[in-house]
């Protein structure tokens, strides 16, 4: 097990007048998930797109630290789950897995046949050879999730990825989740109150332009229920 | 290199193979007996592959071919003699409007958006590939089409390969000045439109320099083709310099909204219905005294003025200032008052096309459905019948209204062309007027009507249903058909009112006997 921090420096972005995100400073670690939450519109595609560099930041650094280095993340270190899968619809999955694993060869540490990988968010046989453009939107969430995870970015962002899918594949997936986050640092941008309280170890809130985490100490499930809340009212208040 | 170039070959015919399998399986019989296992059958699969390249190389010679031809004919045109120069300077002053306008290396397509972000190529290594393959195929195309158009043009060796070169050489300048511009700017320099188009006007006037004899000569051109080969070299090294392609090409497909997957086909008709600022804010007072759908259906226009309105009074203004001109002319000049009158009095299929080309029909139904009929209609109280055709009645009187305007003065303005051209019979100046009139409510009908009766849209305002498309192609067809017709305009304008009044019956009956069935979302 690697232990990695993924430290955000004064990260600040606005469009136009209105700003969006103000001098944030927040580290993430290995190890736990962190649930992102923040009411509509308060800016956390535009968080996760600044950290992906698909949008220009007006100023911040993103630093991922490991226990020998120190280095500045990349867009290789990360994999970027979005909320609205994109595929290449007219690919059957098994030449988009195929595909995606001859040209990530070299990043690939431990390959596994295609069978194997299917296996992981469980894709049968027969789905296989389908072409993208026939499966459903949860379908796709999970070829989009096994392409982010093949080549084992250190940073995960899901942006809402289990909201389409069904509740034994929420289950599946949660524990996809559960036993990657021992080498990544993930990640999950939730609407859900209960699921980021059910499967994630941290809950952020974004509040304010700033992210703010949520301390559990000693709450009981309710209570710190009602101090998440709380929080996101204040922000509307604020 | 080559393994780049060969895993994007591979990726792009998967791709075509499996798109071509899927319109196979769309088709009547074939979807019954071919079945998803296709997908996976090597044989089939190699067969159509060949099938693709043959097709596509095809292709490619045709449209090069077809641009050599049009160069040779504007050339054609220009001046027969010295033709081989004419070309090869309409050519050159083209090859320059291609150096601004037809970048290709930042252009945020769903292709690139695959390699680069889902298959997660090496952005510098695909791009420069994909780049490069791009000028060996144009320059291979180039010789073809020059080795076809030289048999009656007789072009120099020398000289062909010279053009062939400034071509290749553009398109290499061309895009490191794309590429620096936006890393300079940090937007493309073909987004700024006004500088573009006057670049292109200014081009376009340059190019038909040869009308008053000033021409590309040889010298200009061995300079001009030095300089370039010179800024070429150095665009290399500085493309192959830059390092951050993968970062330009998130952030100019996060701009360009290719994320959600939004066709640009269907994003310029979304962008084109949106409702305008200036509508947001309706005025009370149009409200007062409205309720259910007869209130629902005035919001709807109310909010929609902008988009309506706007264009039928454009419309109009341009029809009455193109009738005032007219009537100045005919006073003055007694051969245009009697060309005008012929045309008046026998070739008023004209006006079809005109009236078909004004009309606002078309738009107006794209508001209504992504502005309002995709959410309503997955309420089942709306589809109910009486509902659905109280509504229809409301929208085609608003429509017919909304129409009119240009149609009334159009109207007018031939009552008084007819008579200063010098007169006609009189019942001319009824029908043909009348027939104007009609033709306006015809075509507010027939579109309202094709819209509730073969609702094209999906939920993203993407064009699903080829029945539409073919009516409205039919439509445009017949239209300009008529166009060319050389009949008296009493004969045609009473065909015309009985064709227009019995289609509007026709269409009128259909409409209450199936729109409840047919007006649905597209899947």
């Amino acid at each position: 097990m690697i232990y990695l921090i993924l430290q955000i420096e004064n990260l600040s972005k606005s469009y136009g007048d209105k700003e969006v995100l103000k001098d944030i400073n927040f580290s993430f670690e290995s190890g736990k998930i962190y649930g992102l939450i923040g009411r509509n519109g308060v800016g956390k595609t535009t968080f996760f797109n600044s950290l992906n560099s698909d949008i220009d930041i007006d100023s911040g650094k993103f630093r991922l630290i490991d226990d020998n280095t120190n280095i500045e993340l990349t867009t290789s270190d990360i994999g970027y789950v979005v909320s609205e899968p994109i595929v290449p619809e007219f690919l059957t999955a098994k030449e988009f897995l195929q595909f995606f694993i001859d040209i990530n060869k070299d990043k690939i540490t431990e390959e596994k046949t295609l069978n194997e990988y299917f296996e992981i968010v469980k894709i049968s046989e027969e789905d296989q050879n389908k072409l993208l453009r026939d499966y459903s939107h949860g379908m796709k969430n999970k070829m989009q999730i096994l392409i982010n995870i093949i080549a084992k970015p250190k940073v995960i962002l899901l942006d809402e990825p289990l909201t389409s899918l069904d509740i034994v594949v929420q289950d599946e997936m949660k524990k996809l989740f559960k036993s990657l986050k021992k080498d990544h640092i993930i990640i999950f941008s939730t609407h859900i109150l209960e699921l980021a309280m059910d499967l994630c170890d941290e809950i952020v809130i974004l509040n304010n332009k700033e992210l703010e985490l949520i301390e559990k100490n000693n709450l009981n499930t309710k209570k710190y229920k009602d101090k998440i809340i709380n929080s996101l009212k204040e922000q509307n208040n604020a | 290199m080559l393994n780049t170039l060969k895993m994007s070959f591979k990726i792009d015919t998967a791709y075509a193979t499996n798109s071509f399998i899927y319109t196979l399986k769309k088709l009547p019989i074939l979807k019954d007996i071919l079945s998803d296992d296709l997908y996976s059958s090597t044989s089939l699969k190699n067969f159509i592959r060949v099938l693709g390249i043959i097709l596509t190389s095809a292709k490619l010679i045709l449209y090069r071919l077809l641009y050599f031809f049009i160069i040779y004919m504007i050339a054609f045109r220009i001046g027969r003699e010295n033709l081989a120069l004419i070309y090869a300077h309409i050519y050159v002053v083209f090859a320059l409007i291609g150096l601004i306008i037809n970048t290709n290396l930042l252009s945020a397509t769903k292709k690139k958006y695959f390699s680069i972000i889902l298959f997660q190529m090496d952005a510098k290594k695909y791009l420069c590939t994909d780049f490069v393959w791009g000028l060996i195929l144009s320059f291979i195309l180039n010789v073809i089409g020059f080795s076809t158009i030289n048999y009656s043009l007789n072009i120099p060796v020398l000289l062909i390969l010279g053009l062939s070169l400034f071509s290749s050489c553009t398109k290499i300048v061309g895009e490191a000045i794309s590429i620096w511009f936006y890393r300079k700017k940090k937007y493309l320099l073909t987004t700024r439109y006004k500088v573009t188009f006057t670049y292109i006007a200014i081009m376009l006037v340059v190019s038909c320099l040869p009308l008053i004899e000033i021409c590309l000569t040889k010298q200009v051109f061995i300079i001009g083709l030095i300089l370039l080969l010179f800024l070429a070299v150095i665009s290399v090294f500085y493309i192959r310099n830059v390092n951050d392609y993968k970062l330009i090409y998130k952030k100019l497909i996060t701009e360009k909204l290719v994320m959600n997957e939004k066709n640009s086909e269907a994003y310029t008709r979304q962008a084109m219905v949106a409702i305008k600022d200036k509508d947001k804010q309706i005025d009370n007072k149009k409200l007062i005294g409205k309720k259910g759908y007869d209130l629902f259906n005035t919001i709807f226009f109310e909010r929609h003025k902008e988009i309506l309105y706007r264009s039928a009074k454009t419309f109009s203004l341009i029809s009455a200032i193109v009738i005032v001109i007219l009537i100045f002319l005919v006073l003055d000049i007694n051969d245009f008052a009697f060309e005008i009158n012929n045309i008046l009095c026998t070739q008023i299929g004209w006006f079809v096309f005109i009236m078909y080309f004004i009309n606002r029909g078309a738009i107006i139904t794209q508001a209504m459905f992504y502005n309002c009929d995709h959410a309503m209609l997955t309420y089942n109280f709306y589809r109910e019948p009486k509902i659905l055709l109280n509504l229809f009645k409301k929208r085609l009187i608003t429509i017919v209204k909304v129409n009119l305007m240009p149609a009334i003065i159009i109207a007018i303005g031939m009552i008084i062309l007819l008579y200063f051209s010098g007169g006609t019979l009189i019942i001319n100046y009824i029908t043909i007027p009348l027939f104007i009139i009609l033709l306006s409510i015809f075509f507010s009908v027939h579109y309202l009507v094709i819209y509730y009766l073969l609702q094209p849209f999906n939920k993203s305002l993407e064009m699903k249903k080829a029945s539409y498309s073919l009516v409205s192609g039919l439509t445009y067809f017949i239209s300009y058909t008529f166009s060319d017709l050389t009949i008296p305009s009493l004969y045609f304008s009473i065909g015309g009112l009985v064709f227009t009044i019995l289609y509007i019956i026709i269409a009128l009956f259909l409409i209450y006997k199936f729109a409840p069935k047919t007006f649905k979302i597209n899947n």
